[in-house]
């Protein structure tokens, strides 16, 4: 790990996320409002499939699948910034590495949501209750959602890590 | 001794700046807050200003519902952190700035809210979608501004 760490630092990105006063605070910035994109488009999907607001149809409310993907993606780009920047600090914080972990679950749970619920739902009428499974996956991803936004938030404070 | 000065002496503040869990948990919900406030009403603005056209307008209502409780939180658990450094914070043009920002924030979902309620078929007035569009500035800038307070 620490190799991996020296070779983060020793790229460019480096510099030009630590040295240039702007690019920090640029990052977290875009990081916040992706998080909120990924976040309210989650709500209002994860709340559909688990029976929250039934007038929207199943089929439209998969229209924010895009926002919810291209949202995490600019907060895989940013968040890696700030990897290459501080990689000692955050790879000796448990409060990342614990983050991470649920990203991983959440991507995991998404896997499921895509292969098994997604072919199903897609198929019943646009009001209708959604199988108990659904709504079981639909939880789970919230409660996983909820959890990297607070121990991202959470990051500086616990662990060994500052920044 | 003023008011501000006064907040800034009190229990709370002090539980926000010096214990273990004061200001890391008051941070958090903050954060919480501001993804189910922020986020709903940005991808809310959106829907009125003519995307996602498959989500009925009229479903937006209790979206707007959900959106104050995340709202009430950060109302709550800023009003906390605010104590811890009131006299600071109200002397700099980043944070007032932004406080201006979630204000009129606020204030675009007070009358978008029951605009979609109403809406019909034929959708939201030209009006209504332009507070929208301001809106989605007001929030951005917020979010942006709020980062940058902790940087002066």
């Amino acid at each position: 790990m620490d190799a991996f760490a020296d070779w983060l630092v020793s790229t460019p990105i480096n510099g030009l996320v630590l040295n240039l006063a702007w690019s920090w605070p640029t990052l977290e910035s875009l990081h916040f409002l992706a998080l909120c994109l990924l976040m309210g488009s989650l709500l209002i999907m994860d709340l559909r499939l688990i029976g929250f607001n039934r007038i929207i149809p199943l089929q439209a409310v998969h229209s924010l699948m895009p926002v919810a993907i291209g949202a995490f993606a600019v907060n895989l780009i940013t968040g890696m910034g700030f990897l290459f920047g501080d990689p000692y600090t955050y790879f000796a914080n448990w409060a990342f590495w614990f983050k991470m972990s649920l990203i991983v679950l959440a991507g995991l749970n998404f896997l499921v949501y895509f292969t098994k619920v997604e072919p199903v739902i897609l198929r019943l009428g646009p009001n209708d209750p959604t199988p108990v499974f659904a709504k079981a996956v639909g939880v789970m991803s919230l409660v996983f959602w909820f959890g990297v936004l607070s121990y991202g938030r959470l990051l500086p404070y616990l662990g060994t890590g500052g920044g | 001794m003023g008011f501000l000065a006064w907040l800034e002496a009190s229990g709370l503040a002090e539980w926000v700046r010096s214990s273990i869990a004061g200001y890391p948990s008051m941070i958090a919900f903050h954060a919480l807050g501001m993804a189910i406030m922020v986020g709903l009403s940005l991808l809310l603005d959106l829907r009125i200003l003519g995307w996602f056209a498959g989500i009925p307008l009229q479903a937006l209502q209790r979206f707007f519902g959900l959106a104050w409780i995340g709202f009430g939180i950060n109302f709550l658990s800023g009003s906390a952190l605010f104590t811890a450094q009131a006299t600071s914070y109200i002397v700099d043009w980043v944070f007032m700035t932004k406080m201006t920002l979630v204000v009129l924030g606020a204030i675009t979902a007070g009358i978008l809210q029951p605009a979609v309620a109403k809406a019909g078929p034929g959708g939201v007035s030209g009006g209504m979608k332009a507070v929208a569009g301001l809106a989605i500035v007001f929030w951005i800038v917020a979010i942006v501004m709020g980062r940058l307070t902790a940087y002066l």
